[in-house]
């Protein structure tokens, strides 16, 4: 399978009256967007706006972010089997407007938070500081029970991102990057020497506002299943997640997952990257029992000899990080965990719901209970109400400058689990 | 719902209590929910559902509904080591952190939407 991701390196955006890329400055023809996005008789009123890096915009309360794309060559428009007809991703020529993101908003219940700050100290913390962002505020038609809203919001989200993505369609890119792998019998007989890996990706699959998607069926329902790493950088894994701001993990972390890209580089000089297992989170101990010991034998019939695993979310998915952890290492695979803390605000409490003694390689991705100030931003998009839930946490939360002090677990993608972010961890 | 299946849902949520016949409902916080399903799991009670929610903001929430089924001849000790970790877990986070309750008819909502999801998962595992 061999993907060529095609990147325009996108330096601004702008609202016009085309919708173009033109020396690396992105126009978004606001109007023909919501009129597209109005077709689905679920939405009343779409705004949309724009935010720069270093504006003092807040962002808030944040759904999903996606990367605007264009497949100009190969089968698999968009994000096959939701926005488009189902067809296998992973192969051809993807135009990538690199650089921006197009942001969703939209309070489908009160306590929704996740935040993106474009400047200050919020910046520091999100890696969506760094893309220019189209951000597109849907708000739907009275009456919608939360989980058709939850599906339109999710829908229209995917739908401006291919929308603005086609408008890199024939634009040169300023770089490409080529994701090439043949079958694990090719591959092994190329790297004979070479430890084979397999990626575990763990995925929050709990029901409303707690869901994944791989080509549009709900993760809830699969069994652990084999992808190869270009499906999912090609669109094939999406986000319905919109609580857990801080480590979920958002369509475009899925279409950019880091853990993938960076065993790809390895391929074939250190390792032998055999794939991704994408592994559901259930919420019953049997379902879990039944995906952990099913993951550990996928990883055991591909014969890895080191698996890499990453969690979503905390709390209960810290029980099946373990427990695959467990069931790996008794089968003699090297297994080194990705997760982050939750160890107060001074770092020092257990950071997991759960331990094994198995656990031996684990890399934190910080801590979500560490606390940040941030200051009072000039233009908010969104949701004002939202603000209230985040700063609402704790007494004293509010300074009298109108700057407020909140954990981490609020701030988009702060602490992600697959190592989308700016935390790095530091030996004592 | 369930006939062949034997369940109770340990709740604080009000609307789970309207919804469910098979409620043992708790006048109280999250935490008392914790503690009563702890106590029934080391009388011998089976855990089917995970005590803690999958991420830190419903975990802030004021409500928690957890699903518990049959009494079991021996007391399964895996299941006393996941709840008695979770309230280690839960009372650590909520060290300098207070329940939500601005938000408490939407943290009633979704509790009793996650537990729909978990009650379709646990049929689907039981029944099919």
């Amino acid at each position: 399978m061999k993907l060529e991701l095609r990147r325009i390196h996108i330096k601004d955006i702008q609202l016009g009256n085309e919708t173009a890329v033109k020396d690396g400055v992105l126009t978004v023809n606001a109007e023909e967007l919501i009129n597209l996005l109005k077709e689905d008789e679920r939405i009343k009123d779409v705004k949309i706006d724009v935010a720069r890096p270093g504006e003092k915009t807040r962002i808030i309360p944040v759904k999903d972010v996606i990367e605007p794309r264009v497949k100009i060559e190969g089968k698999g428009k968009g994000f096959p089997g939701v926005t488009s007809k189902m067809e296998q991703a992973g192969e051809g020529k993807v135009n990538v407007l690199y650089g921006a993101a197009v942001v969703t908003v939209g309070d489908i219940v009160g306590f929704q938070e996740g935040v993106i700050d474009m400047w200050g100290e919020g910046a520091k913390w999100t890696p969506f500081s760094k893309t220019y962002n189209l951000v597109v505020d849907i708000t739907p038609v009275e009456g919608l029970q939360p989980h058709i809203h939850e599906e339109t919001v999710r829908l229209a989200g995917l739908k401006a991102a291919e929308y603005v993505g086609e408008a890199g369609r024939d634009v040169e890119p300023d770089e490409v990057l080529v994701y090439e792998m043949g079958s694990h019998a090719e591959e092994s007989k190329k790297y004979p020497d070479l430890p084979k890996v397999v990626y575990v990706e763990m995925l929050i699959s709990q029901g409303l506002l707690h869901d994944g998607y791989v080509y549009g069926v709900n993760t809830q329902q699969i069994l652990p299943t084999l992808l190869h790493p270009n499906e999912e950088i090609d669109g094939a894994v999406i986000s319905g997640n919109c609580v857990a701001a801080c480590d979920k993990i958002t369509t475009y972390q899925h279409q950019n997952n880091s853990v993938i890209l960076d065993l790809y580089e390895q391929h074939g000089k250190t390792i032998n990257f055999l794939g991704v297992i994408l592994t559901p989170e259930l919420t019953t101990l049997d379902g879990k029992f039944r995906t952990c010991d099913y993951t550990a034998k996928l990883c055991k019939m591909l014969g890895a000899d080191g698996v890499i695993v990453s969690e979503e979310g905390y709390g209960n998915p810290d029980s099946d990080l373990l427990m695959i952890c467990k069931r790996l290492e008794n089968a003699g695979i090297k297994t080194v965990l990705i997760t982050d803390e939750c160890s107060g605000w001074d770092g020092m409490s257990q950071p997991l719901a759960d331990t094994t003694k198995e656990a031996v390689a684990v890399v934190s991705t910080g801590n979500v209970s560490h606390v940040v100030t941030l200051e009072p931003a000039d233009k908010v998009i969104g949701d004002d109400k939202a603000i209230a839930t985040l700063a609402g946490g704790w007494e004293g939360c509010l300074e009298e400058d109108g700057s407020m002090k909140c954990e981490l677990n609020a701030v988009i993608g702060s602490t992600s689990e697959i190592g989308y972010h700016y935390c790095t961890a530091k030996l004592y | 719902m369930d006939k062949s299946l034997n369940y109770k849902i340990v709740t604080n949520n009000p609307r789970v209590k309207e919804n469910y016949k098979e409620v043992i409902f708790i006048d109280g916080s999250f935490e008392d929910v914790l503690l009563r399903v702890r106590d029934l799991v080391h009388k011998g009670y089976e855990l089917i559902s995970h005590p803690l929610g999958a991420s830190i903001r419903v975990i802030f929430s004021p409500y928690r509904s957890i699903i518990i089924g049959k009494k079991l001849n021996e007391i399964n000790e895996t299941h006393v080591e996941i709840i008695e970790s979770s309230i280690q877990s839960y009372r650590n986070l909520m060290q300098r952190r207070k329940p939500d309750t601005k938000n408490s008819e939407d943290y009633a909502f979704i509790d009793n939407e996650l537990l729909k999801s978990s009650l379709e998962e646990f049929r689907r595992i039981y029944i099919n």
